[in-house]
């Protein structure tokens, strides 16, 4: 058995044409290489014995199921759990295509050793390339098949429902059937429904304000600290710093929990302990006006985020050779020169990745803004829309999934977050060792 | 003399000054431990002085007896403890091929995770859930172990890619010179050398879903499924404000955490700088 091929390098399109006619099909006639073409093959075989389930859930997802009120509910078309296969579908015949792709390209390296070496691998040097090649399969398929299956597959849904009316009260399955609508769901809030497009626009406004302020408040307070903790020969700085750090380390969920209470307009502390001291005659409103409410959540983000910043800036600063200092005192330069022209830069310098990532991280920050005011105060639109003065686009997608039941507007806001959010992604990627050495 | 007493008055200010700011960080942390130990129940019957309303250990008897307390820190600790434990498997095994091995769409599958990772995954949340419950993991703790182990694998291989490619391959070639396979060099000698990032990777990933909300709220349905996030929620609900009880309940979690997290800060703030800055 096996066809001969000269070694040449000629034979190249006939390789190339067998193994794209079917996988392992080039190994087997050409390569004597029959366990691993005989693997590839198995594998083309499974596939196609699934293909007509395969085709009937992508039918599946392009229809979406038909209406069809007189079954029982149980028996109805059930669009979601369609909508879902179909994308999981999907996923595997990419899987498939990309198997199919390291095939050929197996066969033509194994050709091109060939055309090298003038003489095939014994079966036992293969073997071993296989046991070999065993491992990174064996590594890998976790780390695949759970970001395939958890990752890819849940965004790309995500982003379909975008282009659907899964919605309540009409299109909720399994009563109804949900139907593709195209760029419905963005024209609605893009300008076509006023009072959402009002939401939206001012959830937008508020999320970047909000990632910015907090970002910014904690950077400079933080590095406020370490400035003063390092720079006044203060004997007990290590205590304060300890003690400073201590709200970094309480769970965000218990301490936004316990400040709404401590901030509670009516039976709070902060609000009683004031009027107590006669400071104030009337409670402030800390949580229920929406503009003190915005400047509310940027204060206790700054208790809970500055001594991270702390922490980080002081180990920077503490990094700087003292030499280039001894240099500008000796030059004559005051303290608020030497912070301003050497510790100031390199700081920033040092630290641009992650003030950086703390805005992506803010961007993303349900925490803190969920358990502190819940995205409230109510506001105008904020009956129709759940959107309260305080709340980001995360915490809005949340009420709209969680609450309303609105998928289809939930899911735009999410393309949102990732379009708001994949410039910064570039920016960290270019960054990494791997892109700078080429090897991405 | 003149200069020294200027001296003197700055630092003083300075003391002043970080002594308010001292108070003002420790307000709220002083105000739940002494609720944690008042009579009373809601927040509105507590006096404004911490420690004014006398002193009980009634609520953590409460917590213990008329809740699920117990039952809602096993489940949190078997959620947060096998995520982390499979995540470093994971992540390691993953990074590790990743750092060694050339083969067919590295390049692709690289790229692709990097760009996995900038999305919360609650963006992909009623995804999620359906999914969940159609390979039954609904409702499971398994399930949504499951789903905190894929978010965090993106970042996380990466990460862990980044600190093996400092590790210098000729380790790994004369092991295997003396015979080693894969899987050997890899449990004997890259990971040994990776001990510090794993145990990042480890910190980190236990600490987040000790107290995650949201995917608890939507995947964990049942009582006897809740997790202390949850719980510790529910106390002060709108419906209802055991705000003493939540308070008790929350300070003996935070106190280890605190503890844990005094212990390892410097670890941890030095490896999340240097993760970052040297990348």
């Amino acid at each position: 058995m096996g066809l001969r091929i000269k070694d040449d390098g000629s034979s190249r399109s006939r390789i190339l044409v067998s193994s794209l006619l079917f996988m392992g099909l080039g190994h087997i006639l050409y390569l004597k290489q029959y366990l691993k073409g005989i693997l590839y093959a198995l594998y083309e075989i499974i596939f196609l014995l699934l293909l007509p389930g395969i085709i009937s859930k992508l039918r599946g997802m392009v229809t979406l199921g038909d209406p069809k009120p007189d079954l029982p509910v149980k028996l109805r078309d059930h669009s979601i759990f369609m909508l879902i296969d179909g994308v999981a579908v999907l996923a595997l015949i990419f899987l498939f295509i990309a198997v199919y792709a390291i095939s050929v390209r197996s066969a033509l390296n194994e050709y091109r050793d060939y055309t090298i070496e003038k003489r095939f691998k014994s079966s036992k040097e293969s073997m071993s390339r296989l046991m070999g090649k065993a491992f990174p399969i064996f590594g890998l398929v976790p780390t695949v098949g759970l970001i395939l299956f958890f990752v890819v597959v849940p965004l790309v849904f995500s982003a379909s429902v975008a282009f659907t009316n899964y919605s309540s009260p009409a299109h909720i399955p399994p009563n109804n059937t949900v139907d593709w609508v195209g760029f419905d769901n963005f024209t609605a809030m893009f300008g076509g429904e006023a009072i959402w497009t009002k939401a939206l626009g001012r959830v937008a406004l508020w999320t970047l304000c909000w990632a910015v302020l907090a970002t910014f408040t904690c950077y400079f307070g933080g590095m406020i600290m370490a400035v003063v903790l390092i720079d006044n020969k203060i004997k007990i700085a290590p205590v304060f710093r300890s003690l400073f750090i201590l709200p970094y380390a309480i769970p965000t969920v218990v301490s936004m929990l316990v400040w709404q209470n401590l901030l509670n307009g009516s039976f709070g502390t902060v609000n009683r302990t004031l009027m107590k001291l006669g400071l104030i005659s009337t409670p402030i409103p800390w949580l229920s006006n929406a503009w003190l409410a915005k400047f509310t959540v940027v204060l206790i983000n700054l208790w809970a985020g500055f001594p991270y910043f702390m922490l980080l800036i002081t180990g920077t600063m503490t990094a700087i050779s003292k030499d280039v200092f001894e240099a500008a005192k000796i030059d004559g330069a005051s303290r608020f020169q030497l912070f301003r022209t050497i510790t100031l830069p390199l700081v920033l310098y040092q630290t641009t990745p992650l003030i950086i990532m703390s805005f992506t991280h803010n961007i993303n920050n349900f925490g803190a803004i969920f358990f502190l005011t819940g995205g409230d105060p109510v506001v105008a639109d904020s009956t129709t829309t759940t959107a309260g003065g305080t709340d980001i686009l995360v915490s809005w997608i949340y009420k709209l999934t969680v609450n309303l039941l609105k998928y289809n507007y939930a899911s735009v806001l999410a393309i949102m977050i990732f379009i708001i959010l994949a410039p910064f992604a570039i920016f960290q990627f270019r960054r990494t060792k791997s892109y700078k050495e080429g090897e991405l | 003399m003149g200069r020294k007493i200027i001296r003197r008055i700055n630092l003083a200010v300075v003391l002043i000054i970080l002594t308010i700011i001292t108070l003002a960080v420790h307000y709220p942390i002083v105000y739940i431990i002494s609720a944690a130990f008042s009579p009373g129940n809601s927040i509105a019957s507590l006096n404004i002085l911490p420690f004014g309303d006398g002193f009980t250990v009634k609520h953590f008897v409460h917590l213990f007896t008329k809740t699920d307390y117990l039952i809602w820190f096993k489940n949190t600790l078997i959620i947060a403890a096998s995520t982390s434990v499979l995540t470093m498997l994971v992540a390691s095994l993953g990074a590790y091929v990743f750092s060694r091995f050339r083969f067919t769409f590295k390049r692709t599958l690289m790229l692709s995770m990097l760009i996995l990772q900038i999305f919360p995954s609650f963006v992909g949340m009623i995804a999620i859930y359906v999914i969940l419950q159609r390979i039954g993991g609904f409702n499971q703790l398994w399930g949504l172990v499951l789903v905190y182990l894929a978010g965090n694998i993106p970042y996380n291989t990466w990460l862990v890619k980044s600190y093996m490619d400092t590790i210098p391959k000729s380790l790994d070639e004369s092991a295997r010179i003396d015979g080693a396979n894969h899987f050997k060099i890899y449990r004997k000698i890259v990971m040994p050398v990776a001990r510090p990032i794993i145990t990042f990777l480890g910190i980190t990933s236990f600490t987040a879903p000790w107290m995650d909300f949201i995917f608890p709220k939507m995947v964990l349905r049942s009582a006897d499924k809740m997790t202390l996030a949850l719980g510790l929620f529910n106390f002060v609900t709108d419906k209802k404000n055991e705000f003493t009880n939540f308070a008790a309940g929350s300070l003996l979690i935070a106190v280890p955490f605190i503890i844990f997290f005094v212990i390892t800060q410097k670890t941890m703030v030095t490896s999340f700088g240097s993760a970052a800055v040297k990348e």
